[in-house]
């Protein structure tokens, strides 16, 4: 599985998202991701790829599912490297 | 405007990562120097974020007699200190200072969590039974007990326990008391002793510490960092402080209360302006002559704007005027006894006139359109000024203190 669709398979899970809700351009907002959903995406993405995701940053400044999902590939992919 | 007695604060005591007493607590404030370090534990932390305001060269043996100390985890320990202190600047005695209507309201977010977590890991990883006095040492209303039997109050003796906005609320309840009648005179605060492997750790999951540098309503903003303590104040009306000859170190003159009843963890503007409107309200003053706040400023990214568009309800166009700033970069989130510690700083504020400094700040951010007094202490006036405490849970808490003539 790509690690987009792996990443959309945990907002899906831990922000309680219907999958085929998760488009790029959506935004967080739309999609009633509130601060504490994004909390348990964080938490469930840190255990799923063992990495730590700092809590300031693109995390805290992303708009839509592209922007988060973008921000937390980079940072495995950083970690993972 | 509340009927009823005048209520003043004639001591106070403190207990914080700044030393024994309200003034190392007080001038660290001023003065900027934060008392935030790295972390030390008994046993090794696997987190991440290893900084906090914990209380350090505190020997319990040499300030609380053997007999007491059995009962005492380290927020009591705090709260007994600090109110020793209060007792002996109020120009009392311990044994003079209670009696038969001396109430005793002590807010802990916690309670006894130092004396669990030990008692736990020991069970649980060594096998070690717990000791035979751990559950009145961790009970919450452990410490306003110790309390009442150290000063031979007799109350009414509680704990209050809303999280963060736990010493503000028994500083509050504690007001109403005296005002009312109910009691004659009142020991009250906030006492936290928090730091553990695992609390900072349950912190950290829920991502709201700062790695780096707690900024309240700045830019760049990424948390807080907790702190350890406890203040303690003694309440008495006006006339009685008077009669007495005691010193009088300012008026608690309102205190204002709320629930969101909304969301358990993000903040509400609603909830928290109605606190402060009904703090102001209970004072009898207007909005309009609050010189000084200080905020409950946490530097998360969802407090500092929601506590900004909430004062900008209570003071409306004049909100750039007032001095807001939090403290809790330098003596840490002190949780149950945040309010408490707090409350030592805006008492000060008024009686040197000077706003103590939100420090670390980098620049403004458009959605904190406050005065935050950034990283210096600003001398002005302050007659009358306010104290924010805001909880997980949505349970907030204002209160209002005013110079004496």
């Amino acid at each position: 599985m790509e690690l987009y669709d792996q990443i959309v398979e945990v907002i899906a899970k831990e922000g309680m998202v219907e999958a085929d809700k998760i488009k790029p351009d959506a935004t967080i907002e739309s999609l009633d991701l509130k601060s504490i959903d994004i909390v348990m995406i964080l938490t469930a993405i840190e255990e799923k790829f063992d990495v730590y995701i700092p809590m300031d940053g693109a995390f805290q400044e992303a708009k839509t599912i592209q922007d988060l999902v973008d921000a937390l590939a980079a940072h495995i992919k950083k970690e993972k490297s | 405007m509340a009927q009823g007695r005048r209520v003043v604060i004639t001591g106070m005591g403190a207990v914080s990562g700044a030393g024994l007493g309200w003034k190392p607590l007080w001038t660290a404030a001023r003065d900027g120097a934060s008392v935030i370090r790295p972390l030390e534990f008994a046993r090794d932390y696997p987190g991440r974020i290893r900084i906090g305001a914990q209380v350090r060269d505190f020997d319990a043996a040499d300030l609380i007699d053997r007999p007491t100390l059995m009962y005492c985890d380290p927020f009591t320990q705090y709260a007994i200190v600090a109110a020793d202190q209060a007792v002996a600047e109020a120009g009392l005695e311990r044994s003079t200072v209670g009696g038969a209507d001396c109430a005793v309201i002590l807010g802990s977010g916690i309670g006894g969590i130092r004396t669990v977590d030990d008692g736990l890991f020991n069970l649980y990883a060594k096998g070690v039974k717990p000791e035979p006095l751990s559950i009145p040492k961790l009970i919450a209303s452990a410490g306003p007990s110790m309390l009442s039997i150290r000063f031979d109050a007799h109350g009414p003796v509680f704990a209050v326990a809303s999280a963060c906005s736990s010493a503000s609320q028994a500083i509050g309840i504690g007001m109403q008391m005296v005002r009312s009648g109910m009691a004659e005179r009142a020991i009250v605060g906030g006492a936290e002793a928090s730091l553990s492997v695992g609390t900072q750790m349950t912190w950290e999951m829920l991502r709201v510490l700062t790695p780096d540098k707690c900024r309240p309503f700045s830019k760049g903003r990424n948390g807080m960092s907790i702190g350890d303590g406890a203040a303690m104040f003694i309440l008495e009306t006006e006339e009685a402080a008077r009669a007495r000859g005691a010193n009088i170190l300012c008026r608690l003159l309102g205190y204002g209360t709320s629930a969101d009843a909304r969301d358990p963890i993000r903040p509400d503007v609603d909830g928290a302006s109605l606190a402060m409107r009904r703090a102001v309200e209970d004072s009898g003053v207007s909005p309009d002559e609050i010189a000084y706040v200080n905020a409950h400023g946490t530097a998360t990214a969802l407090n500092d704007p929601t506590e900004a568009e909430a004062m900008g309800r209570i003071f409306g166009a004049r909100l750039p005027e007032v001095a807001v700033s939090s403290t809790k970069p330098v003596h840490g989130h002190a949780l149950g006894a945040a309010g408490a510690l707090e409350l030592v700083c805006t008492i000060m504020a008024m009686r040197e006139n000077v706003a103590p400094p939100t420090i670390n700040f980098l620049e403004a951010d458009p959605k904190c359109p406050v005065d935050c007094v950034p990283n210096a202490a600003r001398p002005m006036k302050i007659r009358t000024a306010m104290s924010n405490s805001f909880a997980f849970g949505g349970v907030n808490a204002s209160l209002v203190v005013q110079a004496a003539d």
